[in-house]
């Protein structure tokens, strides 16, 4: 049984529209999450006010991470937020181009995001901006490379290649 | 082993190099370099119902240097690998290795990881290889026999080759 306060995704995306008009360009259903695809410009300032406006208090950020979509869409960063007193759960999704890998840091807001962002930083290859320490986190400090690319070669497949089926193309269980 | 010296050949001498490795197999302090699920079989292994303190295994060793025998049961990464090194170089010789469960023997379903070391071996040497995605503790039963038999034939001048001296006809 959903609390009183509890928005729904409908809630978000008319609240969310209502603040930032076109910088939030959808407002996705997930399961019951709401998911909004923000500009990059305005990033931070949707987080900042899904964080504070005490109708979303989203004050528990679970976790930041990216998508590869590949060589022409770039990566999607998520932050997925939850509010401990509402108990509705927030995405917030960024495109980030491959070419200019840059976003606003949030761990401003989270010190949670801190270390998600230092791991999305070196899986990934983005830059946090005002991050107040973009280091690696769990790679070793000697190692090159972002391995979270889809362009990023392993070495074990460049000497044998994949042995199973490639995703897609399966065969059908029967 | 303060028995061998340069001036006595006993290990040479059958009877006593049977009562030295007969000791020496059967009372192998463990350690256990736990580094994934195939740790929670070692552990099985080490309890009242596989029982390998029956086969002379002792657990556990207070830390490496009291350990005879080190089992690497789990993936091992290459930002860990400098811990097993030290690790191993912390053991008194004589050591022995036992490469537990897939991953350490060769990578396992991690073989093409770009941060998982394909074998153990290429860290330490090793003595016997386990194979299984967890080995079930009778394969580390299994395993620990192997080894004993191993340290049965085991001449210890040879393998420690900087005693040397002519043998006596």
């Amino acid at each position: 049984m959903p609390s009183p306060s509890q928005l729904s995704p409908d809630d978000v995306a008319s609240r969310l529209r209502a603040r930032f008009g076109d910088d939030v360009s959808d407002v996705a259903d997930q399961h019951g999450h709401a998911v909004a695809t923000v500009t990059r410009e305005r990033y931070h300032d949707v987080c900042r006010f899904v964080r504070d406006e005490p109708e979303f208090a989203c004050d528990y950020a679970d976790f930041t991470s990216a998508v590869d979509l590949g060589e022409e869409r770039g990566f999607e960063v998520l932050t997925h937020l939850f509010s401990t007193a509402h108990h509705h759960n927030v995405r917030v999704r960024v495109a980030v181009p491959r070419d200019d890998a840059v976003l606003a840091s949030v761990s401003d807001l989270w010190a949670t995001c801190d270390w998600h962002e230092r791991e999305t930083a070196e899986m990934f290859g983005i830059r946090f901006e005002g991050h107040p320490m973009p280091v690696k986190l769990l790679l070793s400090e000697p190692f090159e490379g972002h391995p979270m690319r889809k362009d990023f070669s392993l070495m074990t497949r460049e000497a044998k290649p994949w042995p199973g089926a490639v995703e897609g193309e399966e065969d059908e269980e029967a | 082993m303060g028995l061998i010296t340069e001036k006595t050949q006993l290990t040479r001498i059958q009877p006593v190099k049977f009562i030295l490795n007969w000791g020496r197999r059967y009372s192998l302090w463990v350690m256990n370099f736990g580094l994934a699920c195939c740790a929670i079989e070692f552990i099985a292994a080490s309890t009242a119902k596989n029982d390998f303190i029956r086969l002379g295994v002792i657990p556990t060793a207070h830390g490496p240097r009291q350990a005879d025998l080190l089992v690497v049961a789990g993936t091992l990464t290459d930002k860990m690998a400098p811990a097993l090194k030290r690790v191993y170089e912390q053991m008194p010789d004589p050591k022995y290795v036992i490469s537990f469960g897939s991953c350490s023997n060769c990578g396992g379903p991690y073989w093409d990881s770009y941060s998982v070391t394909k074998g153990v071996d290429q860290i330490v040497p090793i003595d016997v290889y386990v194979p299984g995605c967890p080995p079930r503790p009778e394969a580390l039963l299994h395993g620990i026999l192997e080894l004993q038999r191993k340290i049965k034939d085991e001449d210890i001048q040879e393998k420690f080759g900087a005693v040397t001296q002519p043998a006596v006809s």
